[in-house]
């Protein structure tokens, strides 16, 4: 190896980096990227056409915002809704309902006729009506659900039947049903009461909007709608009985309209054969501007309501200003067609934009780092002292992150297979699963009674007794108050330490990616880590350090105050205090290391080892100060192409708690143990683990005491 | 048209003709490992330029120039001359003529190995590659104005194409230039009737073909084969094509580094040349090499097609120029930076100058599938 000369040149930082990095610190680029992954986005679009039509609308017609005006927009609006919310449950189950205006028109004559014509009172004649309009949509669901017939023709024939009968009813019978005098306090409450000051028709909206809303996504029934109308086949074969949910999304859909034309008739008494035509179209071109998806599975209330009040203040807002005949419709079309393109474009892209927006990486500046040249004479020199190093259970195991021992001597590891793994001492050569977990068994403590805990990325922190029952210790924190998504769920706990009183301190390395994610994390950055608490007396979890970089190892000084804890991407050891005079103080004990740190663990001598799980490269380092380049290089080429942190060579050295590097320890040849996450200290021993590696390593230390272990260093003697 | 649409596509515009591709290794080019299976003829530092003299082969190896006698066993190459350059180009003419481009810029000839002359050339050259034409003319590749053939990486990262091809009369000694405007020509072989040369055009990862009595104001520039998945360096005759040696792989990340031009300054300017992210001879020798994310070993084991900076790829060429069959050294071998190869009897030889070794394969390896 040549030497790494010029890269200790130029290390003066240029105003322009400054402003690199002040620019990369504060930008919204982060925060864009995480609005994105919002579902509520879809709304966002929407939301901002309606504010747009109705300050359009309400600057053009003078008497838009009189009351007279909002309570019959109101009045209409609820009657609509109801159509738009009909559409909206067959779209979610990923059907259409075209038969949805002459089905309101249906229960308009419907209503219209049993109450003037045949006198019902209304308690029966509602019901009836609403269960008429409902059997229509049972035709359709039986045709379309069970029969599997296709849902547009199938719907658009109902349409046509349905309107025939509208007409022949109404030709036959028109003056019976249109003339009705009867005097019904509850009737003109349907059409003109009000309840605290809304119209009905609106409140029974509000009503329903609310019910279907906590049905859809709160409810058994709902979810199910919706992973039919996501996915039939998945849905399918999850077990789901889709035929039945299909059918009975028309059923609702029937309905939903029966209510909507019960309410039109009664407002307007109107028993002519016009009533409901083209309302489908208005219903879908509702549905669709909300941004309920013509495909399925993506839809919502609110999305449906909004959806709702655009159209119905573009048509009724065209109607007043006289805009000539005809036009009305030529707008609508119009904006049928916008919203089935923007549906289609949203769909297909939305991810695409995400990917784009969403990895930000960060200015990282480190200092040039120490040489690590045979001849360099620094702590760090190159040896080859773990050459000779002795392999357990080689081929049998992969992925042992951290590696532990207990009192009896047994080896304990983990597997990405998630399992912990148990070689029997003395001589490590039998093994077995110890327990079975899941996710990524990382970092592990024995804790004073001997269970032993597990940083399980993926899943949280978790416990096995020394009767192999595994339980969850916890798996969430308190939400960071500033933070735009849910932080919430621990994503990749990675190692922990256990105080003397009882709490464990660990470390969660990112909250923006999933285990299988580090390397983003790592091309990003940023301090997207922390460091939280479990207090087992109160149960409670806390994240006590925020906004740290790839926290990686955690382990307890002799104090009983503080730990020490490794920033993986920010190459440093620092040290924190829980306790004690300095309580909540930060210290940085290790900084510009050669490499990325790992764990650290206790050393016989007093002192603490740490695991360089990688070297840094001088051209990864200058990466890391421009982060534009590294946005563009994620943007551009594929995640294998990327520059990574070199995590096929590492190390493993000793410091003391003033930051001095006793010795190194490293593999020149990188043949016996390529890489380490981790080491620890038992019996005069060093015991290696590696998160890509596929064995553990075995190290004799030189003069090291034959008799200490992590056991007795942390809870003195055997209980 | 739909270049347009897709330009309206959520502002991707620009963006989405800024995606890296590099062509994939596929057809001819299919991989295999018969470099790493090839018989090994000779191991030495840095093996380079190959030549053939009589029953001997020449070779390169940094200042010195080693001799090797083909066919006797277990043979080691004797050294038999020493210059105070690094030699960077080298060719035989068959028939005790010699010639030798030297990192300074000299190029000396001679009819045996001694009795040695110097070709002063009135322009600055920098000998990439030589190739005997008819009788006493001497065809060379000049790679760059500014650089030393041993700093092509500077070459490549300052994105030059200062390259050009030249004609020496050996009697008088006088040169006459071809083409200039090339970018890094790294081989040359003058095509069978010897109106034309075969020139690999390196940076631009493409052969062209340059009459043999053009200039550089005539032009005549003939791209023949294109898009390369890897940089062209020497060109040997083989009875019914060409062989063509391929120092080093494309990468979307070495394409992406390219077109940065803040990163390509900084990295220029505080950065030894070894530990650049540019194409290599050899790679993964220092941590202090920059590391691709898919080149990680796990489980112990490095992927055969991890991308990596070095590779081992020697092309066998048609007599119409396309690719007929290929010889591999993947990312998780070592025979890579194949920068010279040569044909002997129903074998081929290439020098691995990334892995310190002289191969030989058999030819019929390179024909059917």
């Amino acid at each position: 190896m040549t030497s790494a000369g010029k890269t200790t040149t130029s290390d003066e930082i240029s105003l322009g980096e400054q402003f690199t990095a002040w620019w990369h610190r504060w930008a919204p680029t982060k925060i864009l990227g995480e609005i994105l992954t919002k579902r509520w986005i879809d709304n966002l679009v929407p939301m901002v056409g309606l504010v747009v039509v109705i300050a359009v609308f309400g600057s053009l017609i003078s008497e838009f915002f009189t009351p007279s005006a909002i309570a019959n927009s109101t009045r209409q609006l609820g009657e609509f809704s109801f159509v738009v919310l009909a559409m909206m449950i067959v779209m979610l189950a990923g059907g259409i309902d075209l038969s949805v205006g002459s089905n309101f028109a249906l229960a308009n004559i419907a209503a219209l006729g049993a109450f003037n014509w045949l006198g019902w009172p209304l308690w029966v004649a509602i019901p009836a009506v609403v269960a008429l309009s409902a059997g229509v949509g049972l035709v359709n669901g039986v045709l379309i659900g069970y029969l599997r017939l296709r849902a547009f023709i199938t719907t658009l024939v109902t349409m046509i039947v349905v309107r025939a009968v509208v007409e022949s009813v109404t030709l036959n019978f028109g003056p019976q049903i249109s003339a009705g005098d009867v005097d019904s306090p509850a009737w003109t409450f349907l059409s003109e009461g009000q309840i605290a000051g809304i119209p009905f028709s609106f409140a029974l909206l509000l009503l329903f909007a609310v019910a279907i809303h906590a049905l859809l996504t709160r409810s058994r029934p709902g979810w199910r709608l919706t992973a039919v109308g996501g996915s039939r086949r998945a849905a399918h074969n999850a077990g789901l009985p889709v035929r039945r949910i299909v059918a009975s999304t028309y059923v609702v859909s029937g309905a939903l309209v029966g209510i909507g034309g019960v309410l039109y008739a009664a407002r307007l008494g109107n028993g002519g054969n016009t009533v409901g035509v083209g309302l489908e179209a208005l219903a879908l071109t509702a549905a669709l501007l909300g941004g309920n998806s013509l495909g399925g599975g993506r839809g919502s209330v609110v999305k449906s309501v909004v959806g709702a009040v655009i159209v119905l203040t573009i048509s009724n807002g065209l109607v007043r200003l006289s805009v000539p005949q005809g036009l009305p419709a030529i707008v609508m079309g119009a904006m049928l067609l916008l919203s089935v393109a923007i549906d289609i474009k949203w769909l297909k892209n939305r991810h695409k934009l995400l990917a784009d927006v969403y990895v930000s990486p960060g200015y990282n500046y480190l200092p040039p780092p120490p040489s690590c040249e045979p001849d360099s004479g620094t702590p760090y020199a190159l040896n080859d002292r773990l050459r000779d190093v002795e392999v357990i259970g080689k081929g049998e195991i992969e992925s042992p992150e951290d590696v532990i021992l207990d009192r009896d001597d047994h080896l304990y590891c983990g597997t990405r297979h998630g399992d912990i793994v148990r070689f029997f001492g003395p001589d490590h050569k039998r093994s077995e699963v110890f327990a079975h977990i899941g996710g990524q068994p990382l970092g592990l403590a024995f804790d004073r009674a001997g269970n032993l805990l597990v940083c399980d990325g993926g899943m949280g922190l978790y416990m096995v007794t020394p009767e192999r029952e595994v339980r969850v210790v916890t798996d969430e924190t308190n939400r960071s108050r500033w933070s735009m998504t849910d932080d919430s769920r621990l994503r990749l706990a990675d190692d922990l330490d256990i105080a003397a009183d009882g709490c464990i301190y660990f470390s969660e390395a990112t909250t923006r990616y999933e285990m299988h994610e580090w390397a983003i994390d790592g091309h990003e950055s940023r301090p997207n880590g922390r460091i939280i608490r479990y207090d087992p007396r109160s149960g409670s979890t806390r994240t006590v350090i925020p906004g740290l970089m790839f926290p990686n190892g955690i382990c307890m000084t002799h104090d009983g105050q503080s730990f020490l804890y490794a920033e993986t991407y920010a190459c440093r050891v620092s040290r924190y205090w829980f306790d004690g005079p300095k309580a909540g103080a930060i210290e940085k004990v290790v900084v510009n290391l050669p490499g990325f740190p790992d764990n650290i663990n206790r050393a016989s001598d007093g002192n603490f080892w740490l695991a360089l799980v990688g070297m840094r490269s001088p051209a990864h380092d200058l990466a890391l100060r421009m982060p534009g380049f590294r946005k563009r290089m994620s943007r551009d080429i594929a995640a294998d192409e990327w520059m990574a942190p070199n995590i096929n060579t590492g190390c493993v050295v000793k410091f003391d708690l003033t930051g001095r590097i006793v010795e190194s320890l490293w593999d020149l040849g990188g043949e016996n143990h390529p890489m380490i996450t981790s080491m620890r200290e038992h019996r005069g021993y060093l015991y290696l683990g590696g998160i890509s590696n596929n064995r553990i390593g075995k190290y004799r230390i030189p003069g090291a005491d034959p008799d200490w272990t992590g056991q007795d260093s942390y809870w003195r003697s055997r209980k | 048209m739909s270049g347009h649409l897709q330009k309206l596509r959520f502002r991707r515009g620009a963006e989405a003709t800024r995606v890296v591709t590099v062509p994939p290794m596929d057809g001819a080019l299919k991989p295999n490992q018969y470099l790493d299976d090839a018989q090994v003829v000779a191991r030495q530092e840095r093996p380079d330029n190959l030549a053939r003299d009589g029953d001997r082969l020449l070779f390169s190896s940094g200042p010195i120039l080693y001799a090797l006698k083909m066919g006797a066993a277990a043979e080691s190459a004797t050294e038999v001359a020493r210059f105070d350059s690094e030699i960077a180009a080298l060719a035989s003419d068959g028939a005790g003529g010699y010639a030798i481009g030297l990192d300074n810029g000299e190029i000396r000839f001679g009819a045996a190995l001694s009795g040695v002359r110097s070709i002063k050339p009135d322009a600055p050259l920098a000998p990439t590659a030589l190739a005997f034409g008819a009788p006493g003319r001497l065809y060379v590749c000049s790679g760059s104005v500014t650089n030393r053939p041993s700093d092509w990486k500077r070459d490549l990262v300052e994105r030059n194409a200062s390259g050009s091809v030249w004609s020496f009369d050996l009697s008088s000694g006088r040169g006459a230039c071809l083409a200039e405007g090339l970018a890094f020509p790294y081989g040359i072989a003058p095509t069978e009737d010897g109106e034309a040369l075969l020139v690999a055009e390196s940076w631009r990862h493409r052969l062209v073909l340059i009459g043999a009595r053009s200039s550089p104001k005539t032009g005549g520039r003939e791209t023949v084969l294109d898009d390369l998945p890897g940089y062209p360096a020497r060109i040997a005759a083989a009875p019914d094509g060409y062989w063509l040696a391929i120092f080093a792989p494309r990468g979307q990340l070495i394409e992406f580094v390219l077109r940065e031009s803040e990163y390509r300054r900084r990295m220029m300017e505080t950065i030894a040349p070894e530990f650049w992210m540019v194409p290599a001879l050899s790679s993964g020798r220092s941590f202090l090499e920059p590391l691709q994310l898919g080149a990680i070993r796990t489980m112990g084991a490095l992927k055969a097609w991890a991308p990596t900076r070095s590779y081992g790829l020697l092309v066998h060429l048609d007599d119409r120029f396309r690719p007929t069959g290929s010889a591999h050294s993947r990312a998780n071998g070592s025979r890579h930076g194949i920068t010279s190869c040569l044909q002997w009897g129903d074998r081929v030889l290439a020098a691995s100058k990334g892995g310190n070794l002289v191969l030989s394969l058999g030819v019929d390896q390179f024909l059917g599938d």
